[in-house]
């Protein structure tokens, strides 16, 4: 049976929100609200749905004629519900901060309206089941953050939106050309087509191999890969709410994701590994994951150094695909879903740190453990995780990258990933230190820049308990990765889909 | 029954540092017991649990899959480990009974101090049961990362100069030790796609590359035991350390490495290969030069705790030869390694008692000042095999390799531990220089005492397999005791060799400053690489902006252009209907 409505309902609830939210007034504080929250309640569910007809083998599609030989397709697969299923689960999170986040700021309307179009787009980018579909979504979700990204609508502001659409509209029109090159040669290709592109081998190698290029280096742009980053660390003048938005599901991932796609079910793995982009792919991400934490070392503000953590981080993707085999796959898949919430759980601290006590700086972060424990054990297990420290999730993806690579023999992969680990010990460390071990303003030395008593709690507890789920979830994503539906099973559901035909 | 127990071991922990978390934010400061009974209690279900006997446990949700075990050589581990986590407890509460009562009066500092010490002790506890029980590879690795990072807090606890110097070199190798270990992990246990420690020994063994995970594997935790030309911290850490923080650090947390070792390495495989082989022999050496070395430059340190740090490595230099037998003559190993476990329970609890002997040294009871010293040397002299466990556990160890016919390595563990002897009576007359009266409590030279008591009899309550240890025969005894008078001997001559030069003292943490100097030499060329790399960035962002401003300049006149164009149409138009006239009329004539 299959039920074409479930794709088109779980797209049509964030796109309704949006056009319900545009219209609603702007002092509409409580319904706009409830609608947002409801909306992304009735989202989970239905990803829920979408996870038990998946789990079960049902493939539900639906799809139109745009125009002849160009169709419109949503499906629902292992892959694209695993990434639905991100973003949902941390919309709900992220709304919950923004609307604590806001609370008495202007424009909500607008913020909300196009947080929720963004969304939107991620859902039918995980869901689209061809190149066109893909790309219209992939292009929606560049304009529909741009209004978020300079939201503040401040001088700096404006000029990291004009480099993010710099960057993001050229990579457009490259991503476009490839697409349209393999129109050309291939007419309409689906992500689910059991051969690939293998038939078209023997004949047009070079092409092949040009059209992966620009699609990879298209998309590319958004996953941040060096030299390709430019626009993330300076899109930190944004929000938190909209950093986290934008590092953990929306924009950084939606490059990883459509690459994921390009690798695993436009071309096909075999096909990627006889062109031989792969090795090129874990080469890039190699030097994108050691560039990224290098950065990162040399910030002295908290936003940035996790914009170069998230460039190094996202590669770990990347790196996963470009490990032929099993385990290389899982651990891209899993860390997909793994960065996704350790990077949200710390955009989350950074924000409560910023919003309750002005910290924007390193250094003025000494002893806030005292005056803020939630947040600061949050923020410790998320940079653990993303040290690669077990029980935390991060642990089990650099495992399964490192396993999958020396399985491949890339043995100089695991030398990669204990750099990155150091690395990122060398940056994270010595900011928990500065949490728990010195003594600061809550023990009498100095002030915080500029303290607010937000809450009863340590701060407003809407921006507390998304952060505190969150942090709970990568904490439980490492501690019982055995578990069934957990982010490591389902990402071996997905992997033993493309390796066992 | 035992699960529900090892569920308590592992929970217990938390439910103390709930208590303290209470504490800080509930009860009134005056009442704040940071080292209150139930504090003390956080080992005592780990020690009952090694008590009750052998188990196995399979949990598949839990991470990569576990997999622990109560057996053979986790039993007698974990007794010891908890044996010494519980007596360094009660020897803290009155170690820090003074900081306790300054805390009470409101001094936020020696709180939040408290605090910290109280929540980060249960937890590293909690990560050194862990690892023991762990037969799986991410147990195992979590256990040991939650104890070295957690162990932080005790290093750092004064938050003087020295803390911190020590607890930065601490951190800094443990982060070394940690990414050595994943990548030995990753790959045997990649090589032989396993998830268990086992399967990491078996794939090392049959694995071409064997050798080199074995060396990754054992660099990694080498960090912990305080291998040669790692053992920086432990100098560093050791004097700065609060006693019952040193006496655990030293006592059961290096033992961690050990156990590392024990588990990852296939002693006593049949089929080890030549490389493999050839890796125990550097083993051998490594461990012998520490045991020697280590002894050589400690007995100059003038802090007794440096001195004690000294001995642990040499120690574990001797324990690391021992290993490394496993390796280099696999047939000794079935009967040595018990005689090892004696030797590092031996070794936990005699190092525990000296370390919280420094604090009874600082703080002399009010008792006959012979009795006290008497007491205080004890633990030394069984650690250089005089008398007592010392005694039992050096036969235990000796006895196989006299089976197996290795004359020259006991000679040379002989020698070896007269240098131990050198050093503990080095300490000794250190702690005899830097002697304090009065002060400590019942807690302090309670714990004191059971320790020390605890550490001469260990053979007796520690769990091994029957009938593995024996006491040595009576003509065996001077072979074995002659080390001690022999080292205190060495001690006294080199000391009035020595005294000329007094005033001056090897700095603690020999290499240290070596390898800070030659880290900063490297660094020095990176920065300059760097720099000139942002600079170049930076000139070619202002050559793009250049250009592209001309570009953007030749596109706007490009632009005026056509409204130049469009403002003069008509002129235009005119003249080209004029010159298309002239062009049809001269058509037209030809």
């Amino acid at each position: 049976m299959n039920a074409a409505w479930l794709p088109l309902t779980a797209l049509a609830t964030s796109l309704l929100v949006a056009v319900t939210i545009f219209a609603l007034p702007e002092e509409a504080r409580r319904l706009r609200t409830t609608i947002n929250i409801g909306a992304a309640v009735v989202k989970i569910i239905l990803v829920t749905l979408m996870v038990r007809r998946v789990a079960a083998g049902h493939e539900d599609i639906f799809s139109f004629q745009v125009i002849g030989g160009l169709d419109f397709v949503l499906r629902i697969d292992a892959l694209g519900v695993m990434f639905a299923g991100l973003s949902s689960l941390l919309w709900l999170g992220t709304t919950i901060y923004a609307i604590g986040y806001l609370e008495g700021s202007a424009n909500r309307k607008r913020f909300f309206g196009f947080f929720s179009l963004c969304v939107a787009s991620t859902i039918g980018i995980a869901l689209a089941d061809n190149l066109f579909t893909f790309l219209i979504f992939y292009e929606m979700l560049t304009l529909s953050t741009y209004p978020l990204v300079v939201h503040r609508g401040t001088e700096q502001a404006l000029n990291a939106g004009r480099v993010y659409l710099r960057y993001t509209l050229s990579a457009g029109v490259v991503l476009l050309l490839g697409a349209v090159l393999l129109n050309n040669l291939t007419g309409d290709q689906s992500f689910s087509s059991e051969e690939g592109l293998g038939d078209y081998l023997n004949d047009h190698r070079g092409l092949l191999t040009l059209i992966f290029i620009l699609l990879v280096s298209g998309l590319a742009v958004k996953a941040a890969m060096v030299p390709l980053h430019g626009w993330l660390p300076r899109a930190m003048v944004a929000p938190a709410p909209v950093s986290a938005l934008l590092h953990a599901v929306a924009v950084v991932k939606a490059g990883a994701f459509g690459i994921l796609r390009v690798v695993y079910d436009l071309y096909g793995i075999e096909l990627s590994v006889e062109l031989g982009v792969i090795t090129g792919l874990a080469v890039a991400a190699s030097i994108t994951i050691i560039y990224g934490s290098l950065r990162a070392i040399a910030q002295q503000e908290l936003k940035p150094l996790l914009a170069f953590s998230t460039v190094s981080q996202v590669s770990y993707v990347i790196l996963g695909i470009g490990i032929f085999g099993p385990f290389g796959t899982v651990g891209a898949l899993a860390h997909l879903l793994h960065q996704g919430l350790m990077k949200v759980t710390l955009f989350f601290c950074a924000g409560n740190y910023a919003e309750e006590l002005g910290i924007h700086r390193i250094d003025e972060m000494d002893g806030a453990g005292k005056r803020m424990p939630l947040t600061s054990i949050a923020f410790t297990i998320g940079a653990l995780g993303m040290i690669g420290l077990p029980p935390v999730a991060g642990f089990i993806t650099k495992w399964y990258l490192g396993v999958g690579a020396i399985q491949a023999e890339m043995y100089w992969v695991v030398a990669v990933l204990v750099a990155s680990s150091t690395l990122n010990a060398m940056y994270f460390l010595p900011i928990l230190h500065r949490l728990w071990f010195r003594p600061g303003p809550s023990h009498g030395k100095g002030n915080w820049p500029h303290e607010q008593r937000l809450g009863r709690l340590e701060t407003h507890g809407w921006l507390l308990w998304p952060m505190v789920f969150t942090a709970l979830i990568s904490l439980g994503a490492g501690l019982f990765a055995g578990l069934p539906y957990s982010p490591l099973d389902w990402a071996a559901r997905v992997a033993s889909g493309e390796y066992l035909p | 029954m035992i699960t529900l127990l090892l569920a308590l071991a592992l929970l217990w922990p938390f439910g103390v540092m709930g208590h303290a978390v209470w504490l800080a934010y509930r009860a009134p400061e005056a009442q704040r017991d940071y080292f209150s009974v139930l504090w003390l209690s956080a080992a005592w279900p780990a020690l009952l649990l090694a008590y009750v006997g052998e188990a196995q446990w399979t949990m598949d949700a839990w991470m990569l899959g576990g997999e622990w075990e109560l057996n053979s050589l986790s039993r007698p581990w974990l007794a010891f480990t908890a044996l010494l986590w519980s007596l360094a407890a009660v020897h803290a509460r009155g170690y820090f009974a003074a900081e306790q009562a300054q805390a009470q009066r409101g001094d936020q500092d020696a709180q939040r101090r408290l605090l910290r010490l109280a929540l980060l002790w249960p937890l590293t506890l909690l990560g050194n049961v862990l690892l023991i029980i762990a037969q799986d590879i991410a147990s195992f690795y979590l256990g040991f990362a939650v104890m070295t990072f957690a162990a932080y807090a005790l290093v750092v606890h004064t938050g003087t100069q020295e803390a911190r110097l020590g607890a930065k070199a601490y951190l800094i190798l443990a982060v070394l030790g940690e990414g050595l270990i994943l990548g030995g992990f990753l790959w045997s246990a990649g090589a032989a796609d396993t998830l268990m420690l086992q399967g990491v020994r078996e794939s090392i063994v049959s694995a071409e590359h064997g050798a080199w995970m074995a060396a990754l594997l054992c660099l990694g935790f080498g960090v912990k035991a305080g291998v040669i030309g790692l053992h920086v911290w432990l100098p560093l850490a050791h004097p700065a350390a609060p006693a019952p923080a040193s006496a655990v650090l030293s006592g059961v947390m290096i033992k961690a490495g050990l156990l590392g070792w024990i588990s990852v390495l296939p002693l006593g495989h049949a089929q080890v290969s030549g490389a493999l082989a050839q890796f125990g022999h550097w083993m051998l050496v490594a461990g012998l030069a520490a045991a020697f070395a280590a002894a050589v430059y400690g007995v100059f340190q003038r802090h007794p705790k440096a001195v004690l740090a000294y001995s642990s490595i040499s120690q574990m230099g001797m324990m690391t030869a021992l290993v490394a037998m496993g390796l280099v003559a696999p047939d000794v190993w079935p009967l040595l390694w018990p005689g090892l476990v004696l030797f590092a329970a031996h070794h936990a609890l005699a190092k525990g008692s000296l370390f919280m002997g420094t604090s009874i040294s600082e703080h002399l009871p009010r008792w006959p000042q012979p009795l006290v010293w008497a007491l205080l040397a004890l633990p030394g002299i069984s650690l250089a095999g005089a008398i007592g466990a010392g005694m039992v556990s050096k036969w235990g160890v000796k006895a196989p390799l006299y089976e197996m016919h290795h004359e020259s390595l006991i000679k040379l563990l002989s020698w070896a531990a007269v240098g131990t002897a050198a050093l503990v009576s080095a300490a000794l007359w250190r702690q005899w220089q830097q002697r304090h009266q009065g002060g400590s409590n019942r807690e302090q030279w309670g714990a004191w005492l059971v320790a020390v008591i605890a550490a001469l009899l260990t053979p007796l309550w520690l769990p091994l397999p029957a009938g593995s240890i024996e006491m040595p025969p009576l003509k065996e005894w001077l072979g074995i005791m002659w080390p001690f008078p022999v080292g205190v001997l060495f001690a006294a001559v080199g000391w009035l060799l020595t005294r000329p030069l007094t005033g001056k003292t090897l700095p603690a943490g020999d290499l240290w400053g070596f390898y800070a100097f030659v880290i900063g030499a490297v660094l020095v060329p990176i920065r300059a690489f760097g720099h000139c790399c942002g600079q170049l960035k930076s000139v070619s962002v202002v050559t793009a902006q250049k250009a592209e401003k001309t570009l953007m300049g030749h596109l706007t006149r490009l632009l005026s252009g056509e409204s130049w164009l469009r403002h003069h149409t008509s002129g235009l138009m005119m003249m080209l209907a004029v010159l298309l006239a002239a062009l049809l009329m001269w058509e037209g004539q030809r």
